[in-house]
């Protein structure tokens, strides 16, 4: 799909907000391609922080980011374009058209893909058609593609907007909380389909949880954020509570997990 | 616990000084337009014999009235029309949250307010200037019209869309006016048709009266009628336009209910 498979890399990153507030600090930090990459912390910690600051939605106040060795560009334009078009997002409140159907709103994965005409007046070429069948066809709702969006469940929905992300044909995913908005029992089925998604495309994944037992079990390698910066760096199958709790800086309470039979 | 705080005693300086000063500025206005009483209570006579002259309608008017009666609703569609489709971008780029950069959004508020501030029959005089009296001037002038109401009531619920979904189209790699056609126009979709549909309502009452001034259809009519002193023909106008009005009124309304 892609020659360059998605690595990221952080150098002296550093994102002060307007008004003040460190959402980055001194971040270094570099991410292989299809690692499959959970980044945990407590609420402000600076995960979506993170995310946002590899497409550019957040610019750098000093240090750079970095897709496969080229800089992310820090002022919109094409060259900020082309980036995104290589790396696909999902939101926690899926931010999906409800009142258009499935199809149209996987074609928003494809606008950067095809000329400007085109997506204007809805001309999708077949292949762009194909890619976004193609990628509803891979979270298993093919059946939904002509229903309207607002017809769905909120785990339907999010397979949706896995599937525009997945219709950029991207090299890197980028998931910010995309299963805080879902029952638990949707909740692993969304994260199962994102491990597998990772093993069978190779995109390099990385995702916002908030949940430590769920960073735990789907996780490869767990990045830990405090106060925008990174406090662990290490594989999931090593992570202890007491990881857990510097990362946290407090003991665990029952909103931290998932499912609390996992406490100790 | 609530404790209801003691009920203010009124103002009764404020009271009497604002009565006061209303009765003060009816009376100054009145006389500034030489405005009478006793005048009016003369000319009652005149206005009762004028009420005769114009009772009962004539209905035998009644079907020289349809044409005209086309003409001012096509003035008022292709205003809506034309208006409608230019208002969108006026709108977008007046909208906080949309625009491209404050000088764009500076520049075309400040054109938004100017269209606003000057009246309706301004652009018909303006427009007739250019092209001659007539229904081109009169839909024209209708189309500035309608550009400066949706463009001003559309523009605030751009303003209050959910920015999550443009947003997620940036993010995609989308361009500016992919931004704004697939992230915000869909959420703004219900609020355009409603105000487009008020904006024809608006405009065909406004083509009516620029009928008066020389833009053709049913305003035109009653015009030459009222000049040749043919005052029951007069009334089975204004009968025929107040229950088109209506009509047209209650269809755009159910219209807009079912989309609300
Ligand atoms: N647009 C913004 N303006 C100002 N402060 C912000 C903004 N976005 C985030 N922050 C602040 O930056 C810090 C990190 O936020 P965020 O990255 O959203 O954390 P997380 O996703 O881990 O909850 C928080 O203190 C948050 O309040
Ligand atoms: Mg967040």
């Amino acid at each position: 799909m892609n020659e360059n498979q998605g690595s990221i890399r952080f150098t002296d990153g550093n994102i002060v907000y307007p008004n003040g507030t460190v959402g980055m600090k001194d971040l270094n930090l570099e991410i292989r391609p299809g690692e499959f990459v959970v980044i945990v912390g407590s609420s402000g910690a600076g995960k979506s922080t993170l995310l946002r600051a590899i497409n550019g939605l957040n610019r750098m106040t000093s240090g750079t980011v970095e897709v496969d060795g080229t800089k992310v560009p820090q002022k919109d334009g094409r060259e900020l374009r082309l980036l995104r078009k290589r790396v696909g997002m999902i939101f926690q409140d899926f931010r999906l058209v409800k009142r258009l159907t499935v199809m149209s709103n996987v074609l928003i994965g494809r606008l950067a893909h095809v000329p400007g005409w085109r997506a204007m007046f809805n001309l999708w070429p077949a292949h762009d058609r194909d890619v976004a069948m193609k990628a509803l066809e891979r979270v298993g709702i093919t059946e939904k593609a002509w229903v309207k969006a607002s017809q769905l469940s909120g785990g339907q929905q999010q397979r949706v907007g896995i599937a525009r992300a997945l219709a950029q044909e991207p090299a890197i995913i980028l998931a910010d909380e995309p299963v805080a908005s879902l029952d638990p029992v949707t909740t692993h089925q969304i994260m199962k389909d994102l491990v597998r998604i990772n093993r069978e495309l190779g995109i390099t994944t990385l995702v916002n949880l908030h949940f430590l037992d769920l960073a735990k079990q789907y996780g490869e390698r767990i990045i830990g954020l405090r106060f925008g910066e990174l406090v662990y760096d290490g594989s999931a199958a090593n992570v202890t509570d007491e990881d857990f709790r510097d990362i946290y800086g407090r003991d665990f309470t029952e909103d931290d997990v998932l499912d609390e039979d996992v406490i100790g | 616990m609530n404790v209801a705080p003691p009920k203010p005693a009124r103002n009764w300086p404020l009271l009497i000084g604002t009565i006061a000063f209303l009765v003060g500025m009816t009376w100054w206005s009145g006389h500034g337009i030489g405005f009478s009483l006793t005048e009016l209570l003369c000319n009652l006579a005149g206005g009762q014999r004028l009420l005769q002259e114009s009772w009962p309608p004539d209905f035998a008017f009644l079907p020289r009235l349809y044409g005209p009666f086309l003409e001012t609703i096509y003035i008022a569609i292709i205003g809506t029309v034309v208006g409608g489709i230019l208002a969108i971008p006026v709108a977008v780029l007046a909208a906080r949250n949309l625009t491209l950069g404050r000088v764009v959004w500076f520049a075309d508020r400040n054109f938004m307010n100017i269209l606003r501030t000057l009246p309706d029959l301004f652009w018909a005089m303006m427009f007739a200037t250019a092209v001659g009296f007539g229904p081109v001037a009169g839909a024209l002038a209708l189309s500035v019209f309608t550009i400066a109401v949706i463009s001003k009531l559309w523009s605030e619920s751009l303003e209050a869309i959910d920015m999550g979904m443009p947003e997620a189209v940036r993010a995609a790699g989308g361009t500016w006016l992919q931004m704004i056609q697939f992230g915000a126009i869909p959420q703004g979709l219900q609020h355009y048709v409603s105000y487009a549909l008020y904006a024809f309502e608006l405009n065909v009452r406004a083509s009516m009266v620029l009928g008066l001034v020389g833009a053709g259809g049913i305003g035109m009519i009653l015009e030459t009628q009222r000049a040749n002193f043919e005052y029951e023909r007069v009334t089975m106008i204004i009968l025929a336009v107040l229950v088109a009005v209506l009509l047209i009124e209650q269809l755009s309304e159910s219209i807009r209910k079912r989309l609300a």
